[in-house]
């Protein structure tokens, strides 16, 4: 294009009169030189050195170009005798969420990415599209009426019979009737269209661990599906970005990802349950953590008062993200009404934890969890080749498991008669 | 140069040179080398106040923050025409060359007083953890030694300002709450290592 038709002398000649205004440059940086230093604001980083864990620790990166096929960690991935673990679809750098509409085709959000992507005919010629770019952490996948809506921070984007628009998506911007705070800090969210037809939308803490707003912030809310009546169902929420109805009894629960910089062990991260008789309650943050454990930071008299405390323990920073609770016939019978939740994989931990999914089987108020899809996780190198997200469950009762570090989905069957052969 | 001056000057000056400058995917990495330096410097060691080094910045930095910006989750209007064609074959190309070109300091002297404050703020907020104790950058985390100040107080302002809406949101809680003086102390600082 343009870039061969420019001499080297024009560029030259840009490159020239721009730099007169570089002296500008210096003179600014050097005129905001402050008279007398003002004292560090080290709330934040001051918890680092307290809890003792590694300075070091640091966020993974998403790789933003996927893994091909032939280098997929399949052979690493191990799940009980009788299951199988398959390579889904590909191609789909930083894939989060996944649904699927009723007319067929695969949705697939990203997250720091930007991107949502459609699957076309994901049971056959699997052709990826991408519907949008460019959006702020478009975590949020919803569906009502063939309208797909796109949770992006602050953004509510509809895109109305989308499954009949793919080649030319156009959105109605319902942003300033959902309101939603535009913080980066645990800015991506986790949606869902509840049983009630509502529109689920959490709203994380805008910071580790500090006072929070539970008008504003770390709670669940709920809306009809233009925005309008919005109301709080959970309150003392940090981030949840997983969040299922149970089948039968139609409570809803969800994960919590517990704070960072209070030490190696904890705070665990929450499966918690919110009766339906208990719109609103609190579940305890910023100030009571799993298993009671008070905040160092945050202090409150009685911090855990009147706090709903978790069904069961997820591990210490171990991300868990998406729950699904298992209704399908492919799987044996144990497996009815157990919750499947994808851990994301820990970053504030020395030892590496989750990179995994995990069962949980309630049986008389009680929930034990056991591990199911393992070995992304190396623990001898304290590596990882693969980070779950989000657990769905097809008809014939097969899952897919998302992998948002190699932008692929795997799909998890159970064949009886194999296990029978082996045998 | 007065700042109202540079702000009025600088912008027609990006403008013309998005509009001059378009590396189409069928250019060769040389040509696209060449574009970029007109404004990134032709070794990558940028003389443009407020327009960012790209030379010695890790690989994977360099490819994320151009397929963030070809597709719009990091908004710089004057990148948009220039990287809107790229392919991802073409950014790790770009990646990989810049990735491996010898960083060099700008031509802005870092204030003495002001780096010693911003060394205080850097070890309070352990800047080290990400960007590495030389500040060199890893994985997704930039290079900050040697990088130019006026670029790095603007971009620590828009990241505490929520105005950087592609930023890490771990780096975004790590700077909210810090004054202007501390921001223009860590970049100082970092570009005096």
């Amino acid at each position: 294009m343009q870039t061969r038709f420019i001499s080297k002398a024009s560029l030259r000649g840009l490159v020239t009169a721009m730099a007169v205004a570089s002296i500008g440059g210096a003179a600014f940086a050097q005129a905001t030189a402050p008279a007398a230093p003002p004292p560090v604001s080290d709330l934040v980083r001051k918890q680092a050195e307290r809890s003792k864990q590694d300075v070091n620790l640091r966020g993974h990166p998403v790789p933003p170009i996927a893994t091909p096929r032939d280098k997929l960690p399949m052979d690493k991935i191990k799940v009980p005798e009788g299951f199988k673990v398959e390579v889904f679809a590909t191609g789909l750098a930083g894939a989060r969420m996944m649904l699927l509409s009723p007319k067929g085709t695969l949705f697939v959000s990203t997250r720091t990415l930007g991107r949502v992507y459609a699957v076309t005919d994901p049971f056959g010629k699997k052709e990826v599209k991408t519907i949008a770019q460019g959006l702020t952490l478009p975590n949020g996948l919803a569906m009502k009426d063939g309208a797909l809506f796109v949770t992006a921070n602050k953004q509510v984007l509809r895109f109305d019979d989308i499954d009949a628009t793919l080649d030319a998506p156009k959105s109605v911007d319902l942003s300033e009737k959902f309101n939603l705070p535009g913080d980066l800090s645990h800015g991506w969210r986790y949606t869902e269209f509840g049983p009630d037809g509502k529109l689920y939308i959490p709203v994380g803490a805008n910071c580790n661990a500090c006072e929070v707003n539970y008008g504003t912030h770390a709670h669940i809310r709920r809306y009809d599906a233009d925005g309008s009546n919005m109301e709080i169902v959970a309150r003392g929420v940090r981030n949840t970005v997983g969040f299922d109805w149970h089948p039968v009894t139609k409570d809803l629960w969800f994960t919590d990802n517990g704070r960072d910089w209070a030490g190696n062990e904890g705070p665990e991260d929450e499966l918690n349950m919110l009766p339906k008789n208990k719109t609103g309650a609190s579940f305890g943050f910023p100030y009571c953590h799993a298993n009671k454990v008070a905040d160092p930071d945050v202090v409150r008299p009685d911090p855990c008062a009147g706090v709903i405390l978790p069904k069961a323990l997820m591990g210490p920073h171990a991300a868990a993200l998406s729950i699904k609770w298992y209704t399908g016939d492919m799987f044996p019978a144990k497996y009815k009404n157990v919750a499947f939740i994808a851990r994301h994989g820990s970053w504030n931990r020395e030892k590496k934890i989750g990179y995994d999914v995990v069962m949980a089987t309630e049986k008389n108020g009680k929930v034990k969890v056991e591990p199911f899809l393992t070995g992304l996780l190396d623990e001898k190198t304290n590596s990882f080749h693969g980070r779950p997200v989000h657990i769905l469950q097809l008809k014939d009762g097969s899952l897919l498991v998302t992998d948002e570090n190699n932008g692929a989905i795997y799909r998890i069957t159970y064949d009886a008669k194999a296990k029978t052969a082996r045998l | 140069m007065s700042r109202k001056l540079l702000s009025t000057l600088a912008p027609p000056a990006l403008a013309l040179a998005a509009l001059l400058c378009a590396p189409a995917s069928a250019a060769t990495l040389a040509e696209q080398v060449e574009t970029c330096g007109a404004c990134h410097g032709e070794d990558g060691n940028s003389r443009m106040p407020r327009l960012p080094s790209l030379a010695g910045q890790p690989n994977f930095y360099l490819m994320n923050q151009l397929i963030l910006i070809r597709e719009g989750v990091r908004k710089i209007p004057e990148m948009e025409a220039l990287a809107k064609d790229l392919k991802d074959d073409d950014i790790l190309a770009l990646a990989a060359h810049y990735a491996a070109a010898p960083s060099k300091r700008s031509e802005e002297t870092p204030d003495p007083a002001l780096a010693a404050r911003g060394a205080q703020v850097a070890a309070s907020h352990h800047c080290a953890s990400c960007h590495t104790p030389a500040l060199t950058g890893q994985e997704q985390m930039p290079r900050l030694a040697g990088q130019r100040i006026d670029y790095m107080v603007e971009a620590l302002k828009a990241m505490r300002d929520n105005r950087r809406t592609s930023a890490d949101p771990l780096m975004v809680e790590t700077v909210v709450g810090l004054s202007d003086q501390d921001l223009a102390a860590l970049a100082h600082y970092a570009a005096s290592k």
